[in-house]
């Protein structure tokens, strides 16, 4: 509460003061003037009690002072007696005592007053400044009568809108209210009373109560904020029930493994044994691994043993309780459990992955195979066809052949020669995709290569081709397979795009990512952005319907260049735009593994 | 003139091959059986063999064992002459400069060249 302040000069004063100092001044008055009044009567032996009152006053509230003043008014009082009784002895030492009794006195009353404000103080302090919210509140209607200022920042409030309120009233929760009340009648002390109280904002606060009967009108009671603690509680709670769901209801099995022993073991690790839980526990996850990975686990689990911080990994077979077999990929790592290290394992089936893989690779196996009997059967029977056109066409005279026939005949062939390509093509691409050819590299410097490719290809007659290569760009790769790569992709350009063809060879000068980067691009008919994933698939052409009657071709080329510079560790990228053209980038890796 | 034996079980092939290799200039000997045409090697040696794969009771890849290994013909010539694209990686894993491979179906001009390599100053 403010209190008013008056300025004298430098002097600060407060109301409460002034009015004191009031009162004394006036007291003292009153002494003085009753004082002079019966000293006038001659009645001179009670007045001097008399400024015992104005001097106790004073001397309670501010004992220092009062005894100053009771000290001078004794001076002053014996200096007095002395000028009315001398020179008789007995008097003056009459009222010398007097004036030592009365100094005495004030001193003692000063004491004792210093004493109680110093302990109520002392309270006061402990009340004000407490890291502890107190209030004091009444035990019929529960208002509150005391709040220090902790209490009410705690709960969001001044200490003025906290004692116009009841405590009952502050409670968040009307269950918890009635518990409280429960407790407040049956009990005169009760600690540790958690309960939720309203802040100002209306939001739940946490506290701790702790009360107390003081009389038996009044309750103190101190409280604690632990919001901080319950709300970690509850996200503790949260975290413990959000991890054990992950590992209750994770689809990969969870085993923790401490001292080589399992001593957790989630549902999925269960069925994915086949043991019961309580088989589990306890036994050594070496009992689990199929013998013939026996040496290659223990090998692994050798490595737990370091202790350092490394997440590893590999593949084990596991024996099953029915004797079954399955595959899982087992991931490791180090943990703390219970405050000692222990490993976590992951285990992941993948025996069906296994098994689709098998059948997968048995699919394509098969699939070649077809295709490797499929072209033999189409291959030979082409064989008397092109032979007899050959000779037909080089000896028409000798076989009677009018030059309309001759031509008739060369059609045939180009049909049976595009045929033999397409069959071709397909076996190529069969045998790349089986990953079981090699490329043969060799070191050769790029432009002739592709500048020879121009010269005996025609190309030049179909388009206005520039390249720009520089002579210096050495490759490391399988020669004959990119030449083929560029045929196949300077004949796309040729082959989808109109005269006035334009095609530009331009090697990326400065990249240094570690590959060549070489794009080929034309002013043909773009591909559309949803074909442009498939254009090298096999079989594929962008928009097939509409094109592969106009331009003729089968779509393989694509396909069997970019598996060859994927061969190579690089790869053919494509970037269209519709009517205005395409540019096809080849990346070859600057430094090829044999392996590649 | 050179002489070709050829091993062929294609009656049309061996046909079309017959005056093909006649109109470059060779003579061919057509046997469409094969263990005849080992016999053949055996007691005639021709110049150089074209040698179909896919046959019965011995294909041609025995027959090209036998020729090398128990007739110790190693200088023998021999082409195959076959469909089958596995033929190609598996000639040139033999890496022997005396057996080569002709893809069916073959050109003329492939079918030249390819002879003129084992049969140098070729007729004509």
């Amino acid at each position: 509460m403010g209190e008013r302040i008056f300025r004298f000069g430098q002097r600060q004063v407060s109301e409460t003061d002034l009015v004191r100092w009031v009162v004394i001044l006036s007291l003292t008055s009153c002494c003085i003037l009753i004082s002079a009044i019966t000293f006038l009567h001659a009645i001179p032996y009670i007045n001097y009690q008399l400024f015992f009152i104005p001097i106790i006053y004073a001397a309670y509230f501010y004992p220092r002072q009062g005894i100053y003043v009771a000290a001078g008014a004794g001076v002053v009082y014996q200096a007095v007696g002395y000028f009315y009784t001398y020179p008789n002895p007995a008097a003056m030492l009459g009222v010398t005592a007097e004036a030592v009794f009365f100094i005495i006195t004030a001193i003692i009353i000063a004491y004792f007053i210093n004493k109680i404000r110093s302990g109520e103080a002392l309270y006061r302090t402990v009340f004000e400044h407490s890291q502890l919210g107190i209030i004091l509140f009444t035990r019929e209607g529960f208002a509150i009568t005391e709040t220090n200022d902790k209490f009410a920042a705690m709960l969001n409030f001044s200490p003025q809108e906290i004692l116009s309120k009841k405590l009952t009233g502050l409670f968040f929760i009307e269950r918890e209210k009635e518990r409280f009340l429960e407790r407040i009648e049956k009990f005169p002390e009760v600690s540790d009373f958690e309960t939720r109280l309203s802040t100002s904002g209306g939001e739940a606060c946490w506290v701790n109560l702790s009360w107390n009967r003081v009389d038996e009108l009044t309750v103190s009671c101190t409280a604690v904020n632990i919001n901080a603690r319950k709300l970690a509680e509850k996200l503790n709670n949260d975290n413990m029930m959000k991890y054990r769901q992950l590992t209750e209801n994770s689809p990969t099995s969870i085993l923790i493994v401490q001292k080589e022993k399992i001593i957790y073991a989630n549902p999925t690790f269960t069925e994915f044994s086949g043991y019961r839980s309580v088989e589990v526990i306890g036994r050594e996850l070496t009992g689990f691994i199929d013998p013939g990975d026996l040496h290659k686990f223990s090998e692994f689990i050798g490595r737990w043993a370091d202790r350092r911080p490394v997440t590893a990994q590999a593949e084990f077979r596991f024996l099953r309780k029915d004797s079954g077999v399955r595959v899982a990929l087992l991931f490791s790592s180090p943990i703390i459990h219970a405050g000692n290290p222990a490993t976590m394992i992951n285990l992941l089936d993948i025996s069906e992955k296994l098994r689709l893989e098998e059948k997968i690779r048995m699919d394509n196996e098969r699939r070649r195979g077809i295709i490797i009997t499929v072209a033999h059967e189409l291959r030979t029977p082409l064989q008397p066809i092109l032979g007899y056109l050959n000779l037909l066409i080089s000896d028409p005279e000798g076989f009677s052949i009018v030059d309309e026939t001759k031509k008739i005949l060369e059609r045939c062939l180009v049909s049976v020669d595009r045929e033999r390509q397409i069959i071709n093509q397909m076996l190529e691409l069969s045998v790349l995709e089986s990953g079981k050819l090699q490329v043969s590299l060799s070191k050769f410097p790029l432009e002739p290569l592709v500048k020879g490719l121009l010269d005996t290809s025609g190309y030049l007659d179909k388009a206005d081709i520039t390249v720009s290569i520089p002579p210096t760009i050495v490759m490391t790769a399988d020669r004959e397979r990119i030449q083929n790569v560029f045929d196949s992709l300077m004949s796309n350009a040729i082959n989808y795009s109109k005269p006035p063809r334009k095609i530009d060879i331009t090697y990326r000068v400065g990249a240094d990512d570690g590959f060549h980067h070489i794009s080929i691009q034309d002013n043909g008919i773009g591909i559309p952005p949803e074909s442009i994933e498939n254009i090298f698939e096999p079989f594929q052409l962008a928009d097939a319907s509409k094109l592969s009657r106009k331009y003729d071709r089968i779509g393989l080329s694509l396909s069997i260049a970019k598996k060859v510079a994927q061969m190579h560790g690089g790869d053919i990228t494509v970037q269209s735009m519709v009517n205005s053209g395409s540019t096809f980038t080849l990346h070859l890796p600057k430094e090829v593994s044999p392996d590649a | 003139m050179h002489k070709i034996l050829l091993v062929e079980d294609d009656q049309q092939i061996l046909d079309m091959m017959e005056i093909l290799l006649r109109k470059i200039g060779y003579e061919p000997v057509l046997v469409p059986d094969v263990l005849e045409a080992l016999d053949r090697v055996r007691n005639s040696p021709p110049d150089l063999v074209l040698l179909d794969i896919m046959m019965t009771p011995i294909n041609g890849w025995e027959f090209l064992l036998k020729v090398r290994g128990e007739y110790h013909m190693s200088d023998l010539p021999i082409l195959l002459f076959t469909a089958s694209p596995e033929a190609e990686d598996k000639v040139a894993q033999l890496n022997d400069p005396r057996t080569g491979i002709l893809q069916k179906p073959v050109s003329i001009p492939e079918l030249k060249a390819g002879l003129e390599r084992f049969l140098p100053g070729a007729p004509r």
